[in-house]
């Protein structure tokens, strides 16, 4: 049996996380990925999907060749690591949002409380960042 | 002095046989060609003229539903689902039966193009010459566009006008570079024509472009040709305004908006045109603006030959216009090809890489596999010439 694939992630907030195969699961055992289909947008607008990868190809005792087990294998732990990646995704943007939303704000109340001052005068602007 | 023999064939054989994997935008292109070993490369320039024989030229094309375009990662999907089954039909084509042995340079798009559909070619690139130990080069694909044009048509020093889909620019040869005299500031004329289509909800199959040319055979009113921006800028055009321009006349006429004086008599209300006609005038429009560069780039290198390469280049008419002009200049010619070698395919990837194989550029390092969206024709060295 050769050795099965893996993969590894790590940022500062998540050391090491391990992406492994586990191959009772049926997700493993298939080249049809969930996250590697067509674009949603595209099928929404009519496109049949006629561009699909080709099936694992068997050995006359049923198992499955070196390369298609190797096929299916990646397909499964690609649809892991895009799902774990589109979450850390969203966390990101959502925190992006927050930290924009209370900048934008306090950039308002700021113009707002230099305008009540009057400070609308000749004084040289300078930039802050 | 150009010696093409410098780098012998594989094995001791007398001819060089070269993969070429296209995959820069929606057509996966795979060919496989092969040229002999001769004499009349051994000095001068002759690499125009290198008795290339084509041992398969196959292309499967992405495809979406009328009024869409194609998306990065649907196109990179799709060219990686069948790029090893495009593979395995090439070969079979060709009748080779031992890669390794058989092969002696795998060629592959690296630039310019889109991002990810590139990058799922140059995969299958690496991973088939690492698996047959057979070396890799990277091509330009405006270059394999000009070298196929070349060897196809035998034009010696053409000015080369490429139109497709990503690219319009007129380049001449000079010092070992193709440089460019002229191009678009902004969009290029295949995607003015592909957009075009997707407002009209043409179908997408076989191009776009083809079905805007056979709609515009059937315009009723080419005497009264619909005026639309001419927007040639120096030795440069743009064609983004136009686009906008058209696309408006083509909404209005849609919605019957009887407003629109270009479009329906501001008394009776008759509407004048009809969409083959604005087809009719985008054609002639690009094309005219396409010919007046080209014509002065002409006047410049002092050359009487136009070769016309990349997709927009099949259109019947842009030949026809063309070969007007060089009608009315001394000797003037049009060499142009049809959809086979005109419209993006792997044996033309195949051709310029085999000319740079043979002439000693190879990749020794992975590493210079990167493929790259933005890469100039004139960045290219071009050995194999004079």
């Amino acid at each position: 049996m050769s050795k099965l694939i893996t993969g590894t992630y790590s940022s500062p907030d998540i050391p090491n996380k391990t992406f492994q195969v586990n191959c009772n699961d049926a997700k493993y055992l298939t080249t049809n990925g969930k996250t590697t289909g067509s674009s949603e947008y595209v099928l929404k607008a009519g496109q049949i999907d006629r561009d699909r990868p080709s099936g694992p190809r068997r050995l006359p005792d049923g198992q499955l060749t070196y390369l298609s087990q190797l096929r299916c294998n990646l397909t499964g732990i690609q649809d892991d690591i895009n799902e774990f990646l589109t979450e850390r995704m969203q966390i990101a943007k959502s925190k992006k949002t927050k930290l924009t939303d209370t900048k934008e704000e306090a950039r308002i109340n700021d113009e707002i409380n230099h305008l009540l001052d009057g400070g609308d005068d000749d004084t040289e602007e300078t930039d802050t960042v | 002095m150009v010696n093409l023999n410098g780098v012998k064939p594989k094995n001791g054989r007398n001819y060089y046989i070269a993969l070429g994997l296209e995959g820069s935008a929606n057509k996966l292109g795979i060919g496989v060609i092969k040229q002999p070993l001769l004499d009349s490369t051994l000095t001068g320039d002759n690499s125009h003229d290198c008795h290339t024989e084509i041992l398969a030229n196959i292309r499967d094309t992405y495809v979406t539903p009328p009024g869409e375009g194609f998306l990065p990662r649907d196109t990179a999907r799709h060219h990686k689902n069948w790029c090893v089954r495009l593979i395995k039909k090439a070969l079979a084509e060709a009748k080779i039966e031992n890669p390794s042995i058989d092969i002696d340079v795998i060629c592959f798009t690296q630039g310019p193009g889109m991002g990810a559909p590139l990058h799922s070619v140059v995969i299958a690139a690496r991973t088939c010459s690492l698996i047959w130990d057979v070396p890799l080069i990277g091509v330009n694909h405006c270059v394999g566009h000009i070298e196929m044009g070349r060897e196809i048509t035998k034009a010696v020093n053409p000015v080369v006008l490429y139109v497709s889909g990503g690219n319009t620019q007129v380049i001449a040869y000079s010092e070992n570079r193709y440089r460019i005299f002229g191009e678009t500031l902004d969009i290029a004329i295949g995607n003015c024509l592909d957009r075009f289509a997707r407002t009209l909800k043409i179908p997408n199959i076989p191009f776009p472009g083809y079905n805007i040319e056979q709609m515009a055979k059937k315009a009723q009113h080419k005497d009264n040709l619909v005026l639309l921006p001419y927007t040639v800028k120096g030795m440069d055009l743009s064609m983004s305004g136009i686009l906008a321009f058209i696309d408006g006349l083509a909404k209005d006429l849609f919605k019957k908006n009887k407003k629109n004086k270009f479009l329906f008599d501001s008394k009776t209300g008759e509407q004048l045109i009809t969409v083959e006609d604005l087809c009719f005038a985008l054609q002639e429009n690009l094309f005219a603006m396409l010919v007046e560069i080209t014509e002065r780039a002409m006047a410049h290198v002092n050359s009487n030959q136009v070769l016309i390469v990349g997709g927009v280049g099949s259109n019947l008419r842009l030949q026809e216009m063309m070969g007007q002009m060089c009608a009315d200049r001394a000797n003037g010619k049009v060499h142009a090809t049809d959809e086979r070698f005109c419209i993006d395919n792997g044996v033309m990837i195949a051709q310029a890489g085999l000319l740079q194989y043979r002439m000693g550029d190879v990749i020794t390092d992975l590493a210079d596999t990167v493929v790259t969206q933005k890469f100039r024709t004139d960045e290219v060295y071009v050995s194999w010439r004079e």
